[in-house]
């Protein structure tokens, strides 16, 4: 049987919702596939359009930037920008029309460690069916 | 999305003034007398440098020390914020400043007043019907061949020539932007300018130095308008040729593969105004260790590594504020069009948050502020199928 292909996602999580959810669906010992390479932030705001490039033309399958929902940040309005931040960056990446479904941004609070398994399971899949990022096999990047 | 603050002014009346000799020494007689009447203390103005082969910003407090001054240059060699910004960004001075600017470097200054990069307090901005700049590199080729060139585009009229730069062929905001006081040289009756105030200061400049404004705009107006129109055609077209050179990566690379990673786009972009860039930061640096991994997995690596990367980057930290003034592409020693591919993107991102550059001092930067509710388009992408808890 042919081996099921398993993504390579960066996920950035922020340090106080979705890090937090993370952890609790782990000590839940929830079924997470083993996708998602975790990089913690302080505040899902500090994720700047240059980390999610370079992660991206590096040959990352898929990027994941997490947060705490719209009204819960613990900077008070650090989401809002961050949706912005992304808002921006997906228009930049679309208009290049480089793979901007290769992008998620999702909130995921501290107690939602169900949630936080779910959205990792369901994007994982989704980068399942694009498959592995061409950007890998090219030289001239 | 950005309601402006505060409302954009709209200029009524205009003061016609007689051209005498020349568009050049009507205004420059203009700024003499408002240097004598002491409405300014100092100007800022190009100037033709004395091998006469390029353009230079002087600040001086008597124009007639300048005998080669040029309120409207042929070329555009320094864009004109990046002048005002060294000459405020350390806030504002004592004097009251002139400055002679093209509708795309006062564009580029408000930009920068937003990112406390100029402070326009003390500054007043004049700017002109503009009907383009040479590419810098056609200019200093022939420098006299050049000046003739652009002295037959104010004597006819002529505000579509094949010989500017691309981005002025499809500019469509050459006439009055966010100044204070502007000169209305298209569809005014012969032999005369229009001097329009187009804000409060500007007004008061006129009242202080005794100029009546009582002309009608109507037939400026209509004449900007149907060139407006006519750029906006050529802008459609240049968009839509630039569209498939950098759709997919392969095409992308492709477009950019003449790159030599020099950045120089970067270094005179005025939007670009962080002292250290990323790019040229160690923390964009690898070791070589981690380039050997890269080409390993890709079978090769091309060095300058990470163009695209670059360039992706820059757009999407600059291209909100993106003027269109084409400086990245004079300097583009590899001849790609940055500045067509600049504004084709910055044109997507612009109006994704209904942003238009320059236009209103009162409207903050799109990344600056934000809604409660907003972007819904953002929101489908969060997987709302996933349950909350």
């Amino acid at each position: 049987m042919k081996e099921q292909f398993t993504p390579k996602i960066v996920g950035f999580l922020c340090n106080w919702c979705s890090y937090a959810g993370a952890d609790l669906a782990g000590s839940a010992k929830l079924e997470i596939l083993p996708s998602l390479t975790v990089i913690r932030v302080m505040c899902s705001s500090r994720i700047d359009s240059n980390l999610v490039l370079t992660t991206l033309l590096l040959g990352a399958d898929g990027i994941l930037i997490a947060g705490c929902h719209p009204g819960d940040c613990h900077y008070e309005k650090g989401n809002y920008y961050a949706r912005r931040r992304f808002a921006l960056l997906r228009k930049v990446v679309e208009t290049l029309k480089i793979d901007p479904e290769r992008l998620q941004l999702s909130w995921v609070s501290a107690s939602e460690g169900k949630r936080y398994a779910e959205v990792v399971n369901q994007f994982t899949d989704k980068i399942r069916k694009l498959g592995p990022n061409p950007i890998q096999t090219n030289p001239y990047l | 999305m950005n309601t402006a603050e505060n409302e954009l002014y709209s200029p009524k009346k205009g003061a016609m003034i007689s051209i005498k000799n020349s568009i050049r020494e009507t205004i420059l007689r203009f700024f003499k007398e408002a240097l004598e009447k002491k409405t300014f203390d100092a100007i800022l103005i190009p100037v033709k440098v004395p091998a006469g082969d390029s353009y230079t910003w002087i600040l001086v407090e008597d124009i007639s020390l300048l005998k080669n001054a040029a309120p409207i240059a042929p070329i555009m060699p320094v864009q004109g914020a990046n002048a005002l910004s060294s000459l405020t960004r350390k806030g504002k001075g004592n004097l009251k400043i002139a400055a002679i600017l093209r509708p795309c470097e006062i564009r580029a200054a408000i930009e920068l007043s937003k990112l406390e990069q100029v402070n326009l307090e003390t500054l007043y901005l004049f700017s002109f019907d503009c009907p383009g700049a040479l590419p810098l590199l056609d200019y200093t080729k022939n420098p006299p061949k050049g000046e003739e060139l652009f002295e037959s585009f104010f004597n006819e009229n002529k505000w579509n020539e094949e010989q500017i730069k691309p981005v002025c062929k499809m500019c469509d905001n050459f006439s009055i932007p966010n100044c204070d006081l502007h000169f209305g040289i298209l569809g005014v009756e012969k032999n005369n300018l229009l001097l329009i105030p187009n804000s409060s200061k500007g007004e008061s400049v006129l009242n202080e130095m005794g100029i009546a404004y009582k002309n009608d705009l109507s037939s400026w107006k209509k004449k900007v308008n149907e060139i407006e129109k006519e750029k906006e055609k050529t802008k459609k077209e240049t968009y839509h040729n630039i569209q498939p050179m950098v759709e997919g990566l392969d095409s992308l690379l492709q477009t950019f593969a003449k790159c030599i990673g020099c950045h120089n786009c970067m270094t005179v972009c005025p939007i670009c105004y962080c002292r250290q860039c990323y790019f040229d930061s160690e923390v964009s640096k690898f070791t070589s260790d981690d380039y050997l991994l890269r080409a390993e997995k890709r079978g090769g690596l091309r060095f300058p590594t990470d163009i695209i990367l670059f360039q992706s980057g820059r757009m999407s930290h600059m291209s909100l504020s993106c003027v269109s003034c084409g400086m990245c592409e004079d300097v583009c020693p590899t001849s790609i069009p940055v500045a067509q591919i600049f504004s084709y993107v910055a044109d997507k991102t612009q109006k994704a948050f209904e942003y238009k550059p320059g236009r209103n001092i009162g409207e903050p930067l799109p990344l600056k502020e934000y809604k409660e509710e907003e972007l819904q388009e953002i929101k489908k992408s969060l997987n709302e199928s996933v349950g909350q808890e």
